[in-house]
């Protein structure tokens, strides 16, 4: 029998909001996927589109950067700059149709641990229906 | 940060025609000559022939007799005009005023890399000309006397070749740049090889005519009707190359399949004006794995490609300069394996500058995208999407 598809997911958290709100998430045992494995950043924009996609092409089935609300960011910009790359990326990823829908921008702040658990147990739940990612097993990549 | 609302600016009404009996080229050698022994420049960056061989480069042109070497329109694109700019004058300001002619995709390329501290402009006076497109480097050097019979044939009749690079054929800026890029703009147009048009771009251009004595009394309209003919053509050999690409590429690893004869030699990243950094991320050991890591992957993919990260250097290259791409095409003619390159960056540069409103190089008070935002914006990428969430609660 076929083994079930866990899914290999990367999450890069901010330090100020969402790496708290995933810590606080844990200490009120709140239930969330591990297929998650998490990689703190200073800022969601510290995320070079270059560890998106050597996520992609390596090894993860999905992305997720995570970092706080607009309005709230630590560095009070990083996460506006975030967003534009993170659209940039996107729409490159979806021009050359490359599966844009494995990598998503949420954000969550330090209070909100349910908010964190949903919005990767959802992620999760989408990245196992959509499957293996095939560019990381494609050995053209 | 706000966007300021940008001036619309319209092409003059007003410039000079000049008779162009003498050969359209020596016509633009005179007028510069003219400004270097007038002391209006001190030096002149323009595309020249080196004597007795075939090759073109770059000369900061000091010597008024040295004048015969220059060639205002060049068959090929050799080294990219902004960066030739850049070289030397990203260390600071120049005392000296210089003059650079250059193609419109390169005075746009030199605005980028001023945007990015790389290109210092101040007194430097760009001027910009007609371009009819250029032709493969590799084609060039393989029989330069038939590629120059051949370019010499496009530029009297200014009609599409296929033998002009593909970028070329669809390039929407090979003419005045509408917006403060340049300060002046000789048009090659309106009249072919009979006059040619010199339209100022910017106060710093209609000061120059001025000095120069021609003012700006000739009406520009035969230059303009004729410019927008060739646009209307271009605009319809645009949309069939973007939809021949978007079905090349919608293919089941059709980028991929593009890029596979690619040796990793980096030359599209080296030539590439807007690749202007030091120590390109691609070229440093941050991607290098450890032994057992590449065994661990080989199993995973079932084979391993050699060297690594090929792909991921091209659409991590793409990532970070392609909002900046003026399709200038200078990666395709120094890819030594005729991969598509610049073809294929230019349809992607196409969609994403649409999708940030943003067209490089045409505007030097225009902030990169990459360095500007607003609060309100590209919601649609947000797990949830938050301006919409709280769109209807403010509403109440």
């Amino acid at each position: 029998m076929e083994k079930k598809f866990k899914p290999n997911i990367v999450g890069f958290l901010c330090n100020w909001c969402s790496y708290a709100g995933a810590d606080l998430a844990g200490s009120s045992k709140t239930q969330v996927d591990p297929s998650l494995s998490v990689i703190r950043v200073m800022c969601s924009s510290r995320v070079n589109s270059n560890l998106i996609l050597s996520s992609l092409l390596w090894g993860a089935d999905g992305v997720l950067v995570a970092g706080c609300h607009p309005g709230d960011c630590h560095y009070e910009q990083g996460n506006y700059y975030a967003r534009r790359r993170f659209a940039l990326l996107k729409k490159i990823t979806k021009i050359l149709n490359l599966e844009p829908d494995r990598i998503q921008l949420s954000w969550i702040s330090a209070s909100e641990g349910k908010r964190y658990a949903e919005i990767v147990n959802q992620f999760a739940r989408d990245i196992t229906k959509k499957g293996p990612n095939p560019l990381t097993r494609n050995s053209q990549t | 940060m706000s966007h300021q609302k940008k001036e619309e600016t319209i092409i003059p009404e007003k410039g000079t025609v000049l008779s162009a009996e003498k050969g359209t080229k020596r016509v633009i050698l005179d007028i510069l000559k003219k400004a270097l022994a007038e002391n209006l420049f001190d030096a002149v960056l323009i595309p020249a022939q080196v004597p007795e061989t075939e090759a073109y480069s770059w000369i900061l042109l000091q010597d008024e007799s040295l004048f015969e070497w220059a060639d205002p329109l060049p068959p090929v694109m050799t080294v990219q005009g902004g960066r030739a700019l850049s070289s030397f004058s990203k260390n600071g300001e120049l005392e000296q005023n210089i003059a650079a002619l250059l193609r419109p995709c390169e005075i746009r390329a030199a605005i980028e890399l001023f945007k990015l501290k790389q290109v210092n402009l101040k007194n430097i006076t760009l001027i910009s000309l007609d371009c009819p497109g250029a032709m493969p480097l590799s084609n060039y050097m393989s029989d330069p006397q038939k590629t120059k019979k051949d370019f010499q044939h496009i530029l009297e009749k200014w009609e599409n070749s296929e033998s002009l690079r593909p970028v070329c054929q669809v390039c929407q800026h090979f003419s005045f740049i509408d917006g403060t890029a340049a300060d002046l703009h000789i048009g090659l147009l309106g009249d072919k090889n009979k006059n040619i048009t010199l339209i100022p771009s910017s106060p710093k251009g209609k000061k120059l005519l001025d000095q120069l004595e021609f003012g700006t009394k000739d009406s520009v309209e035969k230059w303009k009707t004729e410019k927008q003919q060739l646009a209307n053509e271009k605009i319809k050999r645009i949309d069939a190359f973007n939809r021949e690409w978007k079905k090349k590429i919608n293919q089941a690893n059709g980028f991929f399949n593009e890029f596979n004869p690619c040796i990793n030699c980096h030359n599209c990243m080296n030539v590439c004006p807007m690749c202007y950094c030091q120590q390109c991320y691609f070229d440093s050991q941050a991607i290098n794995f450890k032994p057992e890591a590449y065994m661990q992957k080989a199993e995973q993919k079932g084979a391993l490609r050699f060297p690594l990260n090929t792909m991921l250097f091209h659409i991590g290259r793409m990532s970070h300069m392609v909002l900046s791409c003026v399709s200038c095409g200078a990666c395709e003619d120094a890819c030594p394996v005729s991969i598509p390159v610049s073809q294929l960056f230019s349809m992607v540069s196409d969609q994403t500058q649409k999708e940030f409103k943003y067209t490089p190089g045409m505007n030097r008070e225009d902030a990169l995208p990459l360095q500007d935002f607003t609060e309100q914006e590209f919601c649609e990428v947000e797990v949830p999407d938050e301006c919409h969430e709280k769109a209807p609660e403010e509403a109440k």
